[in-house]
This record gives C-alpha cells, structure tokens and sequence, in this order.
C-alpha cells in the first residue's frame, strides 16, 4: 500500500513513459520560456530602446523599461526614413519579384519532377551548384552583365533573373516545388492524361492545387529575402529606388543631415541620443515583417510540419 | 426588380458572331504558320519522347536563365579575379567620352596583391574560416536542440514555435549589424565574470574557450539555426512512433534510441543543414564580405580584387562544407 502510493507520487513528479511529470514539464517549460528569452532578447531591448529618451539611455540603471514613454524617437525617424513613401517603394520592390519568382519557380519545380528527360541529373546538380556560391561572388559580374543588358536602375534588375529562375536563393524554391510536386501522386495525373488533358490542364487543375503550402512557404520567404536584401539593392538601383534596407544603411548620415544641431551637444550623449532613434528606426523597418508574420505565422509553422523542405 | 447581371443579350451576340470568327482566325493561323502539323507530328511521337520535351519546355525558362545570368557572371568572374585590370575606364572618342568596362591581362596578381601587400585582409579570411568552423557545428547542434525540444507534444507549444521562428523572418544583414554593434546580440547574463570564471575554472583551456565564445554569440546562433530547426522539426515528424515504442520494449534507453534511430534518420538532413549553415554564414556580414565591399567601391582595389577575394570566400566555404560532411561521414559510420 504505501510502496503504491509512493510510487503514485514517484510518477505524478517524474512521469511515467511518454507521459511527463510535474517535473519533467516544468523543466521543459523553463527551459523552453529561456531560450524563447534568449531569442526575444536583442528585439525587446532594441524596442525598449526605442521608447527610451535621452536621459534614460545615458542612465545604467535604466535596463528596461523607460521612465517615460518617448515617442520622439519614431517621430524623427519617420521623418529621417521618410517612412510613408519609402514603405510604398520597398511593398513594390520586394512584391513583384516575389509573384513573378514563385510563378516560374513553380513551372520550374514541376518541370524536373513530373518529367524525365536525358541531362536532369546534370542540370539538378547544377541548380544546387549555384546555390553554393556566394552571393557576392556572383554579384560583381552580374553588375557588369546587367549593366550590358541595360537592367540596372529599374525593377528590371529583380525581375528578369525571378523570371527565370536566377532571383535571389531560388534554387531554394525550386528544389522546395521539386519535393512538393514529386508527393503528389502519380495516379491523378495519369488518370487525368487518359481522360485526355493536356500537360497544361494536367499542372494548372492537378497539381497546383496540391501544393498550395509550398506557395505559401515560397511567397513568405521570398517576399522576406527581398525586403531584407541591402547590398544588391544598392549596387543594382543606384538610388532610383531606396527601399527602407537602404533607407536605414544610410540612416546616420541622412540624420546627420537633417538635425546638425545634434552635432553641438556632448559627443557621447548625441551618440546615445543616436542610437535610440536609429533603434526606432530598425523597429519601423522590420515592423511590417512583424505583422505579415502575425498574420501568417499559422500556415508557416503548419506547412513547415507538412514535411515539404525535408528532403526524402 | 432586381437588375440582371449577366446580358443574356451579349452573350449570344458573342456566341454566335465572335467566336466562331474567332475560332476560325485561330486555326487559320495554326495551320498555314505549320504549327498544326507540328503539333500533330508531336501528338504521334512515343510518350517517353513526348514528357520528355514537354520536361524541357517546362525548364527553359530555367535554362535561358542559366545562359545569362548563371554561366556568364562566373566565367566572367572568374576571368576578372585572373586579371591584371578589370574595371570601369573613362575613354575619350572625340568629342564624346564614355565608360568602357575592359579586362586586361591574364596573371594571378590580385591574390599576389592580396596575400602579399595587405595582412589585415588575409587575417579577415583566417578569422572567418575559424568563425564558420564554430559556428556550423553550434548552430546544427542548437538547431536539432531545439526541434527535439519542439517536437514535444506539450500544450503551449505553437507559441514557442510561433516565437522561435521570429528570427527566420527578420534575419538581415542591416539588422544584425546593428545588434552587433550595440552588443546586443549577446545576453549579458550568460557573459558575466561568475558564469565566466566558472567555466574558465571547471573545463579545459581551450574547451572553455570555445563554450565561452558560443556564450558570446549566443543569440547569433540561435538565430542563424531557425531553417535549420524547421527542417530537422519536419525530418523528426516524419518518424515512426511504432519504431520507438518497439525499442522501448527491448529495453533501449533514450540515449541509445537517439543514437541508434534518430540520428541514422536525421542524417541526409543534416548534411542539407551543414551546407545551408554555411552558404547561410558566408552571405551575411562577415569579415570577408566587408572586405569585398569595401574593395568594390576603393579606387586603388576595384571589382578584380573584389572578386579573387570572393572566390575565397568561395573555397572557405567548401573546405567548411567538406571538412563537416566528412566528419558527419564517420560519425555516420561509427553508430552504424
């Protein structure tokens, strides 16, 4: 009787297998509000710092929370990022390179795993190849080559090469449309190939509607990597688009600029002073990242569980 | 009365008139342009022959790509970091004057120039190649962590997830150098003198080292690993439950599960995360692409240097790759 009940209390703390106990969860839950800390840690600070006034940054026993709310910070750089027109520039920008990317990476995708052909193994392998060089390898004669092409200053840089297949990391998306379209079972299209469809109709009414998640991983990312690309965005605009990435690379110099007065003060508290509003202004940056992803955090954990990036 | 939407009107007006013409137009077209008979003759070709040109039409948008903008930027690449000059020159026709971009000679001077004239720029490689050799292993080992932590079926556990895959979304090059550069990128908690000293007094010299610049970069790591953790979460869901409760039965325990199962499963991912880490690390700001950078825009470095410094970056991130799969390799072999 009492080496049941102890064992009861034994298994309640300790959990018995596949079942955890009070300990066992209360560990993982530490454990895991840690690390969730850990990760949350730069943007809360950085938010925190951005509400912060001048007094309260200087301050080292401020850590966290601002004696006093400050919005002065945002309101200067709205003013410094120009933020309303440049959001409008960077939606553009990083939207129509997205659509156009996914599209033929699609097409792409499906072409190499509904088809056999002789050479796919030779060109998968080079798909893959060009996903291992760097970016910035690539990137010097690419502005030569497009300088050539007559694309550089205009979308043209960003959406002829999403056309084809050669837009920022695609290979990712067309190896994650490889894998989707080759879980789609045959039998449908063959099925629907001896009612007499097209390889068309095939695509557009079989299988698109199969991997609608793997729209949804590739739009996410997509729309993400070119909202946050800086260098390349510079080198191939020239200007003729400042996207809010390049709006905050040139955030001191156009502060600066703009309120000089700063320059007289103390050169560490002007340097704090600084860094709040450049703090505030990283915030407005990735602020509309923040809310696509509230919006479809749901569908990017779900279709992240649909075992579509993992490879066979 | 509500009013109709649809003109009946129009329609009929449309079915009868302008289709037909239409329809007519069209095969005009397809059959004096030979197109008809092609696609006839296609129609008549073995399937296998067939899927494969309807294979090859579906990829040519990939292959026309591939000849602009895949082939060409890295012959033309390579060609501009074995040159003695390559660059913008400003020529003088006349009246008129315009920039020409030429590449000149043919030797191996800018990696001369480079590992002759300029040592800050080779510690910059040296420093990155020991960065990305700490970091890969630190962020594949965080990342597996946290999947194994996250494929726990607990409630509250779309929250975490929720929240650990913040950072896939907001990882950027602008982003992090500010973190970086306000130190914010590290938790001062884990880096103060106890935890420090405490390290420094219960391990080993130089294994204290390594934990103690993982302390550093802590956030950077957890931050760098959020594909990785999807990817290893998707691998860890795709695994038999039957599988393990049969090892369970035979007195296995969790260790020897992990290693005997687990491990032997998550293997081919793992290589995709080795290559993905470091492709990931050697694109965002690192010392090397500073340096690249800063020699695209120097007057007296310029796009030729620029570039032999990029295929080194290049090569480091193939000894990483290579050095790793080779280990996960033996590793493999050893449990096995």
């Amino acid at each position: 009787m009492k080496k049941e009940r102890k064992q009861n209390i034994k298994k309640l703390l300790w959990g018995s297998r596949g079942e955890g106990g009070i300990v066992r969860l209360t560990a993982m839950y530490a454990l895991l509000a840690g690390i969730s800390f850990i990760f949350l840690y730069p943007l809360l600070q950085m938010i925190a710092n951005s509400f912060m006034s001048l007094e309260d940054l200087i301050d080292p026993t401020v850590i966290w929370l601002p004696s006093k709310l400050v919005f002065g910070n945002y309101q200067k750089a709205i003013e410094v990022l120009n933020y309303w027109k440049v959001l409008r520039v960077s939606i553009t920008v990083a939207l129509w390179p997205t659509i156009i990317g996914v599209a033929s990476s699609a097409v792409i995708g499906y072409g190499f795993a509904r088809h056999d052909f002789p050479g796919k193994k030779v060109w998968l392998f080079i798909l893959v190849a060009v996903f291992l060089l760097p970016t910035l390898l690539m990137s010097i004669p690419t502005y030569v080559i497009y300088n050539e092409l007559k694309m550089l200053e205009s979308l043209k840089a960003y959406i002829y090469p999403a056309l084809t297949g050669f837009g920022l990391r695609q290979s990712v998306f067309i190896l994650i449309f490889y894998q989707f379209f080759r879980m789609v079972p045959s039998e449908l299209c063959e099925s629907a190939e001896v009612d007499g469809a097209n390889s068309a109709q095939v695509f557009f009414k079989i299988a698109i509607p199969m991997v609608i998640p793997a729209f949804i991983i590739c739009v996410l990312y997509s729309f993400v990597w070119y909202w946050n690309e800086t260098t390349l965005a510079i080198t191939y605009f020239k200007g003729k688009y400042t996207t809010l990435q390049i709006a905050l690379s040139q955030f001191e110099s156009i502060y600066r600029h703009l309120f000089p007065s700063g320059n007289i003060g103390l050169g560490s508290a002007n340097e704090m002073f600084n860094q709040g509003v450049l703090f505030a202004g990283t915030t407005l940056s990735i602020l509309p990242l923040i809310i696509l992803y509230i919006f479809t955090q749901r569908w990017f954990v779900e279709s992240a569980d649909r075992a579509g990036i993992a490879g066979e | 009365m509500k009013k109709e939407r649809f003109s009946w009107k129009f329609y009929r007006f449309y079915a009868e008139k302008i289709y037909p013409g239409l329809k007519r137009a069209v095969d005009f077209v397809l059959k004096y342009s030979g197109i008809k008979y092609l696609l006839g003759r296609f129609a008549r070709l073995p399937i296998k022959t067939r899927k494969a040109i309807t294979g090859y039409l579906y990829i040519l948008p990939w292959l026309v790509g591939l000849a602009l903008f895949g082939i060409r930027p890295i012959i033309r690449g390579a060609r501009m970091a074995l040159a003695d000059f390559a660059g913008s020159k400003a020529i003088v026709d006349g009246d008129t004057a315009r920039t020409v971009f030429i590449i000149d000679g043919f030797s191996l001077a800018q990696f001369k120039q480079l590992f002759e004239k300029n040592p800050d720029h080779v510690e910059a490689i040296l420093t990155h190649l020991g960065n990305s050799l700490l970091i890969v292993p630190l962020v594949l080992v965080f990342s597996l962590l946290l999947a194994l932590l996250l494929n726990r079926k607990i409630k509250g556990i779309k929250i975490f997830r929720t929240i650990f895959f913040i950072p896939v979304i907001l990882l950027s090059g602008n982003l992090i150098n500010y973190l970086s550069r306000y130190e914010l990128l590290t938790v001062p908690a884990l880096t103060g003198e106890q935890i420090r000293g405490f390290i420094a007094f219960y391990l080993p010299g130089s294994f204290a080292d390594v934990i103690l610049a993982a302390f550093a970069k802590v956030v950077l790591i957890l931050w760098l690993g959020g594909v990785q953790t999807l990817i290893f979460l998707a691998g860890l869901q795709k695994q038999n439950r039957q599988t393990y409760e049969a090892a369970a039965i035979d007195g296995a325990s969790p260790w020897e599960m992990f290693w005997k199962i687990t491990f032997p499963a998550l293997f081919p991912l793992m290589m995709i995360n080795v290559v993905y880490t470091t492709v990931l690390y050697a694109n965002l700001d690192n010392p090397v692409s500073a340096v690249i950078s800063g020699a695209i825009a120097a007057p007296d470095y310029g796009r030729d240097y620029a570039s032999a410094v990029a295929w080194i970056l290049f090569a480091i991130e193939l000894v990483v790759i290579g050095f790793y799969l080779l280990l996960l390799k033996l590793a493999n072999k050893r449990y096995q």
